[in-house]
């Protein structure tokens, strides 16, 4: 492998990051196009400890090089985040990098901030890949604001590289299988109500069902929350499954934006505070599902939820542009310097859909003798026909609206045909088609700053 | 944390949610929109691409223009559009990944090749709204700088989403491509070494004859200028034979290194080939080598020339041989001049000059079934694999109104079917050439651990050579099912008809002009719709094309990436439960109890002489104290156990001697055995319309989707549409009457869809009819398209129309009047309202699926919930366990009488295809039931 590489660059700066636990990330890099010299490597992350692979820094640097190739002929929009994906079979590994132009030294640079990982790991990546891409572009965009102002990009890109490496490096061990056995989850009880509360189950997974399958499970007791990880990842797919991490019998981990389910243990004092920020930014609303108390609370909808994000993304960005000193990066916290916007923090309501889709099969699958694969093959029919339903609303409201160039004006038509007169029926299809075709939560329920509340206004008044 | 469900508005500040512009608010580009397109019209994600769907583009870096587009698929220049393949070439050739030194390196005698791992890029140009998967591989080429062509394959698509949710299957679907390139690239690159190093020969002896005359000519020890230019170029040659024969070594030991890559896929029998025949070269030229060990002048020159005459000789037999019928000219050495002609107004090779013809046209026909596979709306991609997936853990209700999962399992499982090599895709064409015999099997040991596990390698050449000799490649090897099912869908429907009873014959001119008046609109249809409709129909089914994916192709295309998905699949352990295996690991562990054990619920159909009950019951009942004392056995491929053929291939004497002998029905064997031939009787219905269902071939869900079509026309148009339905779905008999073959083949085919359990080939369903049925009839189809003639045959089919009335319902398609019992429940108001807003029949049949599927769960859970069917103590009777199943049926599930009978049908079904296996019967009896409810005509 080093045989081919040029010589180190002398002038690469590096970090090396403590992470807990074997992380399957290599390095991340960060590198610009140089106008003179070329592609050019400023700065490598590595984390410390146990690693598949090494890789050397002249290796990591011709590497990152490598993802600048060809970029000479970009010619994004002003401020696009572009990805590229390699895997590199040649030198064993898989890189992501995202390309976005930058201003260094007065300059107008094309950039890669890149994540490199071995090729051994593509099955385990490849589910992570939105989560880490995603999060990733939001930092860029932080990123390319100090290097506006002509400070150091380093220091904000250290944010979410770091955080990155914890989160693969906890997904590495925690991380929900693709297949779970029925029998380690609250379906396998002889009857409803064993392990938890029958309204509790009901209400859980209905409300995990209309966010998309997003939640957060707090407890106390990581067997009880594990328990309710494993029975809420059964509604989800395989490849969901795979961005779902179980919690931590020790110690609790972090909460991470982007994951479907996440297990979180409280502190000895039993509480655990989630990050406003980060919940907001999950690219879906989230099911708060406390297995201590029996409380389910979720979050606006997805139109809602989305329109609540982005605002405060801007915030946020705006907050940072108005920043006057390197020294000053705003914290992830709230904001409140933006006298314009002030976020509302009770972004947890409660569970106010009722559903007869959840409730017939949570009361039904119980009737089913447990201990055989009767109760699996009643929820694969379950699931089957939530995604069915999907599919069929996203092709009625495609038809309807010749695929989105007329606006969608019967929802109450909608309603009846499909058998979606209850409303949390029709919020639990709608989040999976949500997930389908991102936008139709907007683009059905029109105005997309509409609260919860004026929503339910409006659809009590079809 | 926390709070109040209380929801403070956002948008307090004005009621639009515009605040005023903020003089400090970073400009757009370091900030997000508000408002992106997605919210606006979430279709609109990728329609600022320039070209209309996804393509596969194929691109080189030429060492002469610099990268350039090569070829496209689909060939078809309004796919890219205003695209501009030239530019895009460039971006995605750019990169030169698999750069590694090639040439002389420092301190070797011979230029080396690079053998370098393929690589696999995705990477966009966010502007164009272009997104590509690339797979970047090398070629060789003898005449090309440092011996390599940088080629590139690219899945191009405006869906960056689509490409990273799909890297792996099309990560395998191009590695199979790229090793067949390279694999016939191999050969023929062995083979152009074989040409030249037979050029050096002859120019050796050429020159070696030369030079030893001008020594001969020549005042001893003396040299002239051109004796020593002679000898000079002698020594040229002779080192460039030695490169030339090392570059032979080296080629052949390409399969001997160890690979990098963990996702790379070969095909055995290629490298094996290749490998025999590189090393057989070897051999041949490491004689060769001798004439420089020259001695004798004279009998070198001759025997120098007798060696290469020969060696022409045993090489035109090889070239005759290999190129079986091609009959190419054998091939003349040539002198080389000392100078080679490295200069840029040389021709390079193209692509299938550098790739054997054979694996060049496999790999492109490898490509177009990927570009198949891949085509249309990931939603749509995405959501029928999972359907098929959850589709595979319910293998138990599939049955009822799924279509088969027969193929897929296969694939998933045997691994026979699950061709690495691209050769066999097309290897039945090449029968005749004497093609590679490309049979997959295991890698060599030291290459285990980067190969595909076990079940690929169980392509044999058994199987192999079974289909071609029997000239019965099947599809999956020839070409997907997508292939089979696109281009010869039309004669699909023909063929059914040599297979199903009720097709009748016709010439082939007759069935052509048959069949352009089937596309013509029928005037007389009942389905056929207003001109609105029509205009809607055509907008429809253009946008149902244009709809890639519930769509005509959308429908079938998944297929094939379902095959990528399993075997990307089947090569993680465990991961797929085969037919037979996954059967009995799903079924093994299901309590039969409630199937089996109980007294009441079912009855026997294992006996021979075990009779459809026709009881009075008011109900379908389906416990006679029957108890089967008989362990099912894991649920065998139940499905598979039917032959694709007519219905006749269901035990016929099931179906003739059971209701006549518990009846004592004045129905003689020997009329049912006439009414059994009747159904093979000659249509004379001259307007036949193309039905999809009951010929007895593999119903596809294309066709389904197109039957869709028919039955929201049908539910649109019939008000007493529901009662139909109803009929069906309780398992009573529904008779479509009418004299126009056409209209009433529609009806069927538009009904059919919900006969529940209409078997793979929709046996349970005969189209036309134009005899008298029987009892035996009944049993056999649940719906049957009756003609309705004026004539003593019509007097006799209306004698048994009113005889078996108690039995059947008659939709008349002349009258448009149904006669069937009175149906008041609620549980099809969903599916057959004819006041229904649903605009098309695609969309109709997604609703009608997840409606079937929702009764499918409840059947299920009917059959299989214990308490439903045995007593929980030992003092209950039967009565309890009825009442407590009635209980459940109307309070638990909410279901009137009539919806009641729907589901103890389908669960009775259930019962019976579960059983089945354990009792050895191939087709068990269907219950056969009847009440004294009076009939009632409902008319529009």
């Amino acid at each position: 492998m080093s045989s081919g590489c040029p010589p180190q660059s002398p002038a690469v700066a590096k970090s090396e990051v403590t992470v807990e636990g074997e992380c399957p990330l290599l390095a991340a890099t960060f590198a610009y196009w140089d106008n003179i010299l070329g592609p050019r490597v400023r700065h490598i992350w590595t984390p410390k400890g146990d690693q598949v692979m090494f890789l050397s820094d002249g290796e990591v640097t011709f590497l990152a090089n490598h993802t600048l190739n060809g970029e000479i002929l970009r010619s994004a929009e002003c401020g696009a985040v572009d990805v590229k994906f390699f895997v590199l079979a040649e030198k064993g590994v898989i890189i992501v990098s995202l390309i976005f132009d930058g201003e260094l030294k007065g300059d107008k640079n094309t950039c890669a901030l890149s994540i490199i990982l071995p090729q051994t790991e593509l099955a385990f990546y490849l589910p992570l890949h939105t989560i880490c891409v995603e999060r990733l572009k939001h930092v860029i965009r932080k990123g390319r604001i100090w290097m506006q102002k002509g400070y150091n990009i380093i220091s904000v890109l250290s944010l979410e590289i770091v955080p990155i490496m914890e989160l693969l490096a906890s997904m590495k061990t925690h991380s929900v299988p693709e297949d779970i056995d029925i029998k380690d989850t609250v379906l396998n009880d002889d009857d409803i109500g064993d392990s938890c509360h029958e309204d509790f189950l009901h209400k859980a997974v209905s409300s995990h069902l209309q966010t998309c399958g997003c939640s957060i499970v707090v407890g106390s007791n990581p067997e009880k929350v594990n328990k309710i990880v494993r029975t809420l990842c059964l509604f989800l797919t395989p490849a969901e499954r795979k961005c779902s991490r179980l919690c931590k019998a020790d110690s609790s981990f972090k909460y991470d934006t982007g994951l479907f389910v996440q297990g979180l243990l409280k502190d000895s004092r039993g509480s655990f505070v989630l990050p406003f920020r980060q919940v907001l930014y999950s690219p879906y609303p989230t099911t708060h599902i406390d297995v201590d108390i029996n409380t389910v609370k979720q979050m606006p909808p997805c139109h809602e939820h989305t329109y609540n994000q982005r605002r405060y993304m801007r915030s946020e960005l705006s907050a940072l542009w108005k920043t006057d000193s390197e020294e000053d990066i705003p914290p992830d916290t709230v904001i409140h310097t933006d006298e314009s916007f002030t976020p509302d923090l009770n972004i947890f309501q409660d569970v106010m859909h009722k559903d007869t889709l959840v409730k017939s099969f949570i009361d039904e699958v119980f009737m089913l003798k447990p201990g055989l694969s009767l109760r699996s093959t009643y929820l694969a029919q379950f699931l089957l026909l939530l995604h069915r339903k999907a599919l069929t609303l996203l092709k009625y409201i495609e038809d309807e609206t010749q695929k989105g160039k007329k606006p969608f004006r019967s929802l109450r038509n909608l309603k009846t045909d499909l058998d979606l007169t209850v409303e949390g029926d029709l919020h639990i299809v709608m989040a999976f088609a949500e997930k389908l075709r991102a936008g139709l939560h907007s683009f059905v329920f029109g105005k997309p700053f509409y609260t919860s509340m004026q929503e339910r206004d409006a659809l009590m008044s079809f | 944390m926390i709070g109040s469900p209380d929801v403070v508005a956002f948008t307090k500040e004005d009621e639009y949610g515009q605040t005023a512009p903020d003089p400090w608010a970073p400009p757009e580009e370091f900030s997000v929109p508000l408002y992106p397109l997605a919210d606006s019209n979430p279709w609109a994600k990728t329609s600022y691409a320039k070209f209309t769907k996804d393509f596969i583009l194929i691109s080189e870096f030429s060492e002469q223009v610099g990268p350039q587009p090569l070829l496209t698929i689909p060939d078809d220049p309004k796919v890219c559009g205003t695209f501009d393949l030239n530019y895009f070439s460039l971006r995605i050739m750019s990169v030169d990944y698999q750069a590694s030194f090639v040439g002389h390196p420092p301190g070797t005698g011979y230029p080396r090749l690079s053998f370098v791992e393929d690589s696999r890029v995705v990477l966009g140009d966010s502007k164009e709204g272009a997104f590509a998967y690339v797979h970047h591989l090398t070629l060789y080429d003898l005449e090309a700088r440092g011996f390599v062509r940088p080629f590139c394959m690219a899945y191009v698509s405006a869906d960056e989403r689509k490409i990273m949710l799909q890297f792996q299957e099309l990560s395998l679907r191009f590695s199979q491509a790229s090793e067949c390139l390279k694999a016939g690239n191999r050969r023929a690159f062995a083979k152009e070494l074989q040409r030249k190093l037979r050029d050096l020969e002859y120019t050796h002896s050429v020159l070696q004859r030369e030079e030893g005359l001008q020594r001969e000519a020549g005042p001893q020890r003396m040299y002239s200028a051109h004796a020593v230019e002679k000898a000079n170029e002698l020594a040229n040659v002779e080192k460039s034979i030695y490169e030339h024969r090392d570059l032979l070594r080296q080629i052949s030991s390409y399969h001997h290194r160890p690979r990098r890559d963990p996702h790379a896929v070969t095909c055995q029998k290629c490298i094996t080939e290749c490998l025999s025949e590189c090393e057989q070269l070897l051999d041949k030229y490491a004689k060769l080598a001798r004439p420089f060990s020259y001695t004798d002048k004279g009998e070198k020159g001759q025997e120098g020339q007798f060696q290469v005459n020969n060696e022409r000789g045993e090489e035109d037999a090889d070239e005759v041989e290999d190129e079986g019928v091609k009959r190419r000219p054998s091939y003349t050495p040539q002198l080389i001049k000392a100078k080679s002609a490295k200069c840029f107004d040389k021709r390079l090779k193209t692509l299938q000059e550098l790739c054997n013809i054979t694996f060049y046209e496999a790999t492109v026909a490898l490509l177009k079934e990927t570009e198949r596979g891949f085509r249309g709306d990931l939603c749509y991609l995405h959501t029928r694999r999972l359907d098929m997936a959850l589709r595979r853990k319910q293998r138990v209700t599939n049955f009822l109104f799924e279509e088969d999962l027969g193929d897929d399992d296969d694939e998933g499982e045997g691994g026979t079917l699950k061709s690495f090599c691209a050769v066999n895709h097309t290897v039945d064409n090449y029968t005749l050439l004497n093609p590679p015999h490309i049979v997959l099997g295991p890698e060599p040991l030291e290459l285990d651990a980067l190969e595909p596990p076990g079940p690929l390698d169980l392509t044999s050449e058994t199987s192999h050579t079974q289909e071609t000799e029997l000239g019965l490649v099947e599809s999956h090897l020839d070409s997907s099912p997508s292939d089979q099912t696109l281009e010869t869908q039309e004669s699909s429907e023909e063929t059914k008809g040599s297979c199903s009873s009720d097709k009748s014959e016709m010439g082939l001119a007759e069935r052509q002009q048959d069949l352009t008046k089937s596309e013509a609109p029928d005037p007389d249809s009942d389905l056929i719709l207003d001109p609105d409709h029509n205009t809607d129909l055509e907008r429809e089914s253009s946008s149902e094309e244009m709809e890639t994916t519930a769509g005509d192709e959308g429908d079938e295309t998944p297929v094939s990436l379902l095959e990528v998905v399993s075997e990307l699949e089947a090569t993680r352990e465990d991961e797929f439960e085969g037919l037979t295996d996954g059967a009995s690991d799903l079924l093994v562990p299901l309590d039969s109890a409630c199937c089996m054990a109980q007294e009441g619920f079912l009855y026997e159909a294992s006996a021979p002489e075990a009779v459809p009950r026709l009881g009075q019951s008011s109900h379908p009942h389906p416990c006679q104290n029957l108890v089967v004392n008989q362990e099912p056995q894991a649920q065998l491929p139940l499905q598979d156990e039917y032959t694709v053929g007519s219905p006749c291939s269901e035990s016929p004497v099931t179906g003739l001697e059971l209701p006549v002998g518990l009846l004592g029905d004045a129905v003689s064997r020997t009329s049912m055995e006439d009414g059994s031939d009747c159904t093979m009787s000659a249509s004379t219905g001259s307007d036949r319309a193309a039905s999809p269902l009951g010929y007895g071939g593999m119903v596809t869900l294309r066709q389904r989707k197109k039957a869709g079509q028919g039955a929201l026309k049908f539910v649109r148009q019939y008000p007493f549409a529901m009662q139909a339905l109803w009929c069906l779905l309780s398992g009573r008999t529904l008779v479509v009457l009418g004299a126009d073959e056409g209209r009433v083949r529609r009806l069927v085919a538009a009904l059919a869809l919900f006969v529940p359990g209409p078997r793979k080939c929709g046996e349970r369903v005969q189209a036309w009819l134009s005899c008298p049925f029987t009892l035996t009839d009944l049993q056999r189809w649940k719906l049957i398209g009756l003609q309705r003639v004026a004539s003593p045959v019509g007097s006799s089919m209306l004698y048994s129309l009113s005889r078996y009335s108690r039995y059947i319902s008659i939709l008349d398609a002349d009258q448009k009047t149904l006669r069937c019992p009175p149906y008041q429940g609620q549980l099809l108001a969903n599916i057959a309202d004819h006041r229904t807003y649903v605009r098309r029949g695609s969309t109709y049949f997604l609703q009608l699926q997840s409606t079937l599927c929702q009764l499918a769960a409840r059947a299920f859970l009917l059959t299989f919930t214990h308490h439903l069917h045995l007593p929980v103590s030992s003092t209950e009777g039967p009565e309890v366990v009825e009442g407590r199943r009635r209980c459940f049926l109307q309070e638990q599930l909410g279901l009137g009488e009539e919806d009641s009978q729907i589901l103890l049908y389908l669960s009775q079904l259930i019962t019976q295809q579960y059983l089945k296996p354990a009792t050895g019967s191939s087709a068990a009896a269907t219950s056969f039931s009847f009440n004294y409810t009076t009939n009632v005509l409902y008319k529009i």
